[in-house]
């Protein structure tokens, strides 16, 4: 019987999935077990859809269909929380199965702090996460720095510390860190995120850590939950996954992995924070002074939470039908998720105009994490 | 329960972007990012943000109506059919006149094109492309050989000098703004020219207020520095153009002296200069522009001074350089390409040329042939033909416009169209224009089709259908093929889907050629020309030639000339028009999404303070404006972002319809009425 803080080699029984799922298929098969039998009544996952370059969410409630979400998307920047509240939670009664990354097991959690969702109702398949990098910019990368071909990559991904492509005819790697400081590689917010593990999934699974004869071949999951150990369970007794006990050097390894991405991530909120730090108003000010009012910072959030519609565009300073708005626009909005923002890099990534809008409400929360007692309680995860 | 994403493609303007529709059980309830998109990277505009709200509107057209003693009475699609085809057999060829759509997908506009000359064998086709960048296909043709942007959204960004003139391009096409943002932060120069300090303004480096209707006495002053500077790119001069001393002889004038230049646009001199000097020595530079060019009584002169400047600095066929006309509407560009005008079939192949006419009659096989090889009625001809000679237009059929609000001088298209004997109109939603039809037909929209459109850099992409049209409502090329059915042409309108149509429109379109569904479906997609299934589309124009026969392009030297109508004593004022980034053309679509309404509910007249204070009027106060085409009662918007002696008015809201105002004086070759500029007073309305 498994139990919270376990950790297991896994993976899927069937020859199939394991041959078309990442190391060893095994949230695949999870995710087909948990709807196969009856767990959850729906699975939530990603699966390919133009290309590796494009990540489409993906709702399922045929098993059959659970396979095609196999494999990983580096590409992948979405954020499933708000997905969850806004679609599929509203009537309060199915069941989820919802494969996640460290990011959106932390809107999950603010939103269900807030009573958007129920997590009592879901099943969170956590996956670790390094950072994803944004679609159009990592075709430019592999252009430019890779000299390849994007449309004949076929695999990406980011190991022992470099963005590895294979194409047609060959593979190469690069340092993340070289490309980074030339303003490729991961987003912004993925860079400072502390939040590798999510440890508040009810299984963390990952490749760190899987060595010996597994390595390649099946995903290392830690239990994090009754909820999570009762799924492993099941589904060994089901025949749908097989597991092994992680090797003791392979649990080091993966927290030096874990310890190299955490040192990473303070690296670069050092680097971010300060040069924010040294003009912050200036900073915000210009920034924000290309705001269209698109509102897709506050549609993306998964902790904001626009008013009534009628509500919307007026206030008594925010002006309805001018842009750039009045600063209290913003002003208001870091307000409102100064003690939740996740760091999940939406408001950022989909501003029209480029303003770094995650890095100010990051610094915001960090700043004030250090300084006050947050009133919705101390969050579970730390980021 | 089911839940999908569809990517598709804006409805809105012309930039392109994508995003996905949201689909629960079978129905469009949100909008969601599409991050692959290479034109917006999963970033949209309000619009873009708020594109479903009114899909489900109540008020969606969902059964053909049929009007009956003046009121519309619902009917079948066959009693709809039948009034129609008998109607339409009724008339001669050139008594009937239709309207395409920029609106809808390249597949209908080539359909109705094909209605038009095939089953009705009229030559009076055309659509509202007329009232946006007419000047822009004419003059560009005559400077280049090609009526199109030259370059692409994308590589605005690699431009070292951005010049924005006639465009607000942070409310118009707010991600190509994002472009100039980019350049910005990679080092580049912004100049702005407009009479309003808007968005866009507020990024520019340079900002030239500037008195609506002085463009070309603008662009020829700074032709005039940059040469006597000898900023000039000599080198492109004598290798890829011609007529250049002819260009010269005019610029050089005395009249266009930087001096002489302010007194007419108001620029001081200095910004002049410093304009002049960042174009000359900052290179590449791209020059976007949009309406403010184009709508004007010297709309082609304009547009051809625009690419007389770029020729004389070498600023085209590189990335960053270029004529960038941005196109205003989502699939403007596409109609065009789909020969909805009156002189040309598809790719600009001109109608009166006999080989093309040939091939066109040949291809389409109607056994009674097709049209006269002979140019059509413009829009706006159309509109001065029913009133000024009754009874030589009797009947139209409009798709997807609605020229009640979107054209000059309302009262005047009012009597046009009742001057008409059959009026059909073919919509989503009963529009001012849909109430004064005979039979109007309900139509899916963006959301319920598959199909084709082309944004301003010639990038053709797809629509995906995410959810069944209302009611009874219908995808207009069906409804244009069993209407051709219904008239005896079912053999030549055998489609069964979108795609078929697309395939017969790349077989006759020589820039679409190497274009089908398969190529189109990936997220790049294709810009045209595109002419063979192995090229992988031309993102930049004019690389190494001109699309002139000699592969050079023409300078032509253009004297300034004054809008038709100026201020005078009675109407002291400049009136010009515009859009506002929450709101779409004539409001059908953005004033039934509740966010965009909440957002602006209504229309304003922005008027300077000192002209406000002089006509003791106040902000927010209800004002009359007056022209000699009419009058409306519009709230002030006291506002100093707009030069002395300028007024604007957004042209969304039929309550206070900007277009009541405006003069029908048409440019002589483009035929597109001046939106920009004319006389107008203001009076305080006095209390009874």
């Amino acid at each position: 019987m498994a139990a919270i803080g376990d950790m297991f080699y896994t993976w899927a029984a069937d020859a199939d999935v394991l041959k078309k799922g990442e190391c060893g298929g095994a949230i695949t098969a999870l995710q087909q077990y948990a709807l196969s039998s009856g767990m959850v009544d729906a699975v939530l996952a990603v699966r390919k859809g133009a290309d590796i370059y494009d990540a489409v969410p993906t709702f399922i409630t045929n098993p059959a269909e659970v396979a095609e979400t196999a494999g990983s998307l580096h590409c992948g920047t979405l954020l499933l929380s708000k997905l969850v509240k806004d679609y599929l939670d509203s009537n309060k009664t199915a069941r989820l199965g919802v494969t996640v990354k460290g990011c959106d097991t932390m809107g999950l959690i603010e939103l269900a702090k807030r009573d958007a969702v129920d997590l009592d109702r879901l099943i969170l398949l956590g996956v670790n996460c390094g950072g994803s990098v944004s679609p159009v910019l990592a075709r430019k990368m592999i252009r430019e720095k890779f000299e390849v071909d994007p449309d004949l990559v076929h695999k990406e991904e980011i190991d022992k510390g470099q963005f590895i492509i294979e194409y047609e005819g060959g593979h190469k790697g690069i340092k993340i860190d070289d490309l980074e400081d030339e303003g490729y590689g991961r987003r912004s917010n993925c860079r400072r995120c502390l939040y590798k593990v999510p440890r508040q999934a009810d299984l963390a699974c990952g490749n760190w850590g899987v060595i010996g004869d597994k390595a390649g071949k099946a995903t290392f999951v830690e239990v994090c939950s009754k909820k999570g150990a009762n799924l492993l369970d099941a589904a060994v007794k089901a025949g749908a996954v097989k597991t092994e006990p992680a090797i003791p050097k392979g649990i080091e390894i993966r927290g030096k992995v874990e310890g190299a991405m955490l040192n990473l991530g303070n690296k670069w909120r050092k680097k971010n924070f300060e040069a924010l730090a040294s003009d912050l108003w200036g900073t915000i000010g210009r920034e924000t002074g290309r705001c269209i009012k698109c509102y897709s910072c506050i549609e993306n959030c998964p902790v904001c939470f626009p008013a009534a519609e009628d509500l919307k565009g007026k206030s008594r300073m925010v002006i309805s039908g001018e842009v750039p708005p009045n600063p209290m626009f913003h002003l208001r909005r870091f307000a409102h998720i100064s003690d939740s923002c996740i760091n999940c890099g939406q408001c950022e990534e989909l501003c029209p105009m480029d303003i770094p809008l995650a890095l100010f409400s990051h610094a915001i929360r960090t700043e004030g994490d250090s300084a006050f007692e947050p009133k919705l309680g101390k969050a579970p995860y730390t980021n | 329960m089911t839940l999908q994403y569809v990517a598709t493609t804006c409805p809105y303007c012309g930039t392109g972007c994508s995003f996905n529709l949201v689909v629960q059980d079978g129905k469009v309830v949100g909008t969601a990012p599409y991050r692959r998109s290479p034109v917006n990277e999963g970033k949209v505009c309000p619009k873009g943000t708020y594109a479903h709200e009114f899909v489900n509107s109540p008020d969606r057209l969902t059964k053909p109506l049929i009007k009956k003693d003046g009121k519309f009475v619902e009917a079948t699609w066959d009693e709809a059919y039948s009034l129609i085809a008998k109607k339409f057999k009724s008339y001669k060829p050139d008594e009937f006149a239709a309207l395409a759509s920029a609106r809808v997908s390249n597949e209908e506009n080539y359909l109705l094109m094909k209605f038009a000359r095939g089953v009705m064998k009229s030559r009076h086709i055309d659509h509202c492309a007329r009232l946006c960048h007419a000047s822009t296909v004419a003059g560009l043709a005559g400077a280049f050989g090609s009526g199109a942007m030259t370059n692409s959204i994308l590589d605005i960004a690699e431009s070292k000098c951005v010049f924005v003139l006639g465009s607000n391009t942070f409310e118009q096409h707010p991600l190509i703004g994002r472009k100039i943002v980019q350049a910005k932060m990679n080092g580049a120069k912004v100049i702005y020219a407009d009479p309003r300090y808007t968005a866009t303004a507020r990024q520019a480096d340079l900002y030239m207020p500037f008195v609506s209707g002085s463009d070309v006495a603008i662009l020829n002053g700074l032709m005039q520095e940059i040469i006597k500077n000898g900023w000039e790119d000599k080198e492109f001069i004598a290798k890829r153009t011609k007529d250049y001393e002819k260009l010269k002889e005019v610029v050089m004038k005395d009249a266009y002296s930087l001096e002489n230049v302010s007194k007419i646009s108001g620029i001081p001199v200095e910004s002049l200069k410093t304009a002049a000097e960042w174009l000359g020595t900052t290179k590449p530079g791209a020059i976007l522009y949009s309406m403010g060019i184009t709508q004007h009584t010297v709309g082609v002169d304009n547009v051809k001074s625009v690419a007389n400047i770029q020729m004389l600095l070498g600023n085209l066929g590189k990335p960053g350089s270029g004529v960038n006309a941005l196109r205003g509407q989502n699939n403007v560009q596409g109609a065009c390409d789909m020969g909805a005008l009156p002189v040309v079939f598809t790719a600009y192949q001109k109608v009166t040329d006999a080989a093309v006419h040939k091939k066109f009659a040949d291809a389409w096989g109607f056994p009674d042939g097709i049209c006269e090889p002979k140019n059509g009625y413009e829009v706006t001809v159309m509109m001065d033909v029913l009133t000024d000679n009754p009874g030589e237009l009797k009947c139209m059929y409009i798709m997807g416009e609605n020229p009640m609000l979107s054209d000059p001088d309302l009262n005047h298209v009012r009597h046009a169209l009742e001057s008409l004997e059959f009026l059909v109109v073919q919509d989503i939603f009963l529009t001012e224009t849909a109430e004064m039809a005979d039979v109007v037909l309900p139509a899916a929209c963006y959301a319920e089709r598959n199909g084709t459109q082309t944004s301003t850099e010639r990038r053709v992409q797809m629509w995906r259908k995410a959810q069944d049209p209302p009611g009874e409502a219908k995808e207009d090329w069906q409804i244009i093929s069993e209407l051709a059915a219904k008239m005896g042409y079912a053999k030549q309108f055998p489609y069964q889907s979108a795609e078929e149509i697309f395939t017969e429109v790349a077989a006759v379109t020589p820039s679409y050629h190497g274009m089908n569904y398969e190529r189109l479906s990936k997220p790049e997609a294709l810009h045209w020309p595109c002419p063979t299934l192995e090229h992988p589309g031309t993102p930049i124009l004019h690389k190494e030639k001109f699309s002139h026969p000699d592969g050079l392009g023409i300078f032509t030297p253009i004297e300034w000339k004054p809008p038709a109508e100026v201020p005078d004593a009675e109407y002291p004022f400049v009136l010009t028009t515009g859009r506002v980034l929450w709101h779409w053309h004539t409001g059908s679509m953005t004033r039934r999404s509740a966010t965009l309404d909440a957002e602006v509910p209504t229309g304003w007249i922005e008027i300077n303070p000192e002209d406000a204070k002089a006509l003791g009027i106040k902000d927010k106060e209800k004002v009359r404006a007056v022209t000699r085409r009419g009058s409306v009662e519009v709230p002030a918007k006291v506002t100093k972002d707009i030069m002395k002696g300028i007024m604007f008015m957004p042209f969304h809201f039929a309550e206070c319809a900007a277009n009541i105002l405006t003069n029908n004086a048409l440019d002589p070759i483009a035929k597109i009425p001046e939106f920009k500029a004319c006389a107008v007073k203001v009076e305080k309305i006095m209390e009874a």
